[in-house]
């Protein structure tokens, strides 16, 4: 059971409530609830935002090779796992991403949930412009992808 | 023949439109793309190592959404996309 989705700032907000909804819809009883915000200090930069940008179709991709692979590298097989990422400006304290998962058992859970936002570091093709409030940006550095297929 | 380079993340900053057309040869692989990319920044951004550098540390992905070795071969009119390096999350 997954639930994908990047969601653009300009139409919509990341939302709790929603990956509420999705895990309680699963029949598994150990949640995790994980989500990233927007930091006010970076580098020792005081931010005023961040803008995120997002090669979509190969983000959803990778959500779904993730989760996929879970089976086998975790021994994860039942699991509701539900990834959302925005897009576009976001202020300060306003999420970026939320990776909900459940499972039979706690310790699947917590296991799933770190092995998902760790391989999405690595493998999403999603990128983070910071705004300063010296009215500066900058792109962020990142890590080059890891190229699988060749 | 003409291809198209969809530009993302840091990349962007090379041009105020969302992609790059260039003029390259037929059988052109993605390291002669590369090498037009990095001529593009020479004469457009005065060889801006910073960008250059971006370049260099890319992937590229193929209208297929795999990412593509150095070897890929492009065909007339395909895009690609350049993939810099990413920190999501």
């Amino acid at each position: 059971m997954l639930h994908t989705k990047i969601i653009n700032s300009k139409d919509n907000k990341l939302s709790i409530s929603k990956a509420e909804n999705f895990i309680a819809s699963s029949e598994y009883g150990a949640s995790i609830f994980f989500t990233g915000t927007v930091r006010i200090q970076n580098n020792n930069q005081i931010v005023t935002g961040i803008t995120y940008d997002s090669h979509d179709e190969m983000v959803i991709k990778s959500f779904k090779e993730i989760y996929n692979e879970t089976e086998h590298n975790l021994n994860i097989k039942d699991k509701a796992v539900f990834i959302e990422h925005a897009k576009g400006y976001l202020n300060i304290g306003e999420i970026s991403i939320i990776i909900a998962v459940a499972c039979k058992h706690r310790d699947e859970a917590y296991i799933l949930s770190r092995y998902i936002i760790e391989e999405i570091k690595k493998r999403s093709p999603i990128w983070k412009k910071e705004h300063y409030n010296n009215n500066e940006s900058a792109w962020l550095k990142g890590n080059p992808i890891i190229h699988e297929k060749n | 023949m003409k291809i198209e380079i969809e530009l993302f993340g840091a990349s962007r900053d090379f041009s105020d439109k969302n992609s790059l057309k260039l003029e390259v040869n037929e059988n052109s692989t993605i390291k002669d793309i590369k090498k037009k990319i990095l001529d593009y920044l020479d004469k457009n951004f005065s060889g801006n190592e910073n960008f250059k550098k971006i370049v260099n540390s890319s992937a590229f992905c193929s209208k297929n959404n795999n990412i593509i070795s150095d070897n890929y071969k492009i065909t007339k009119n395909e895009k690609i996309a350049i993939i810099p390096p990413i920190g999501g999350g």
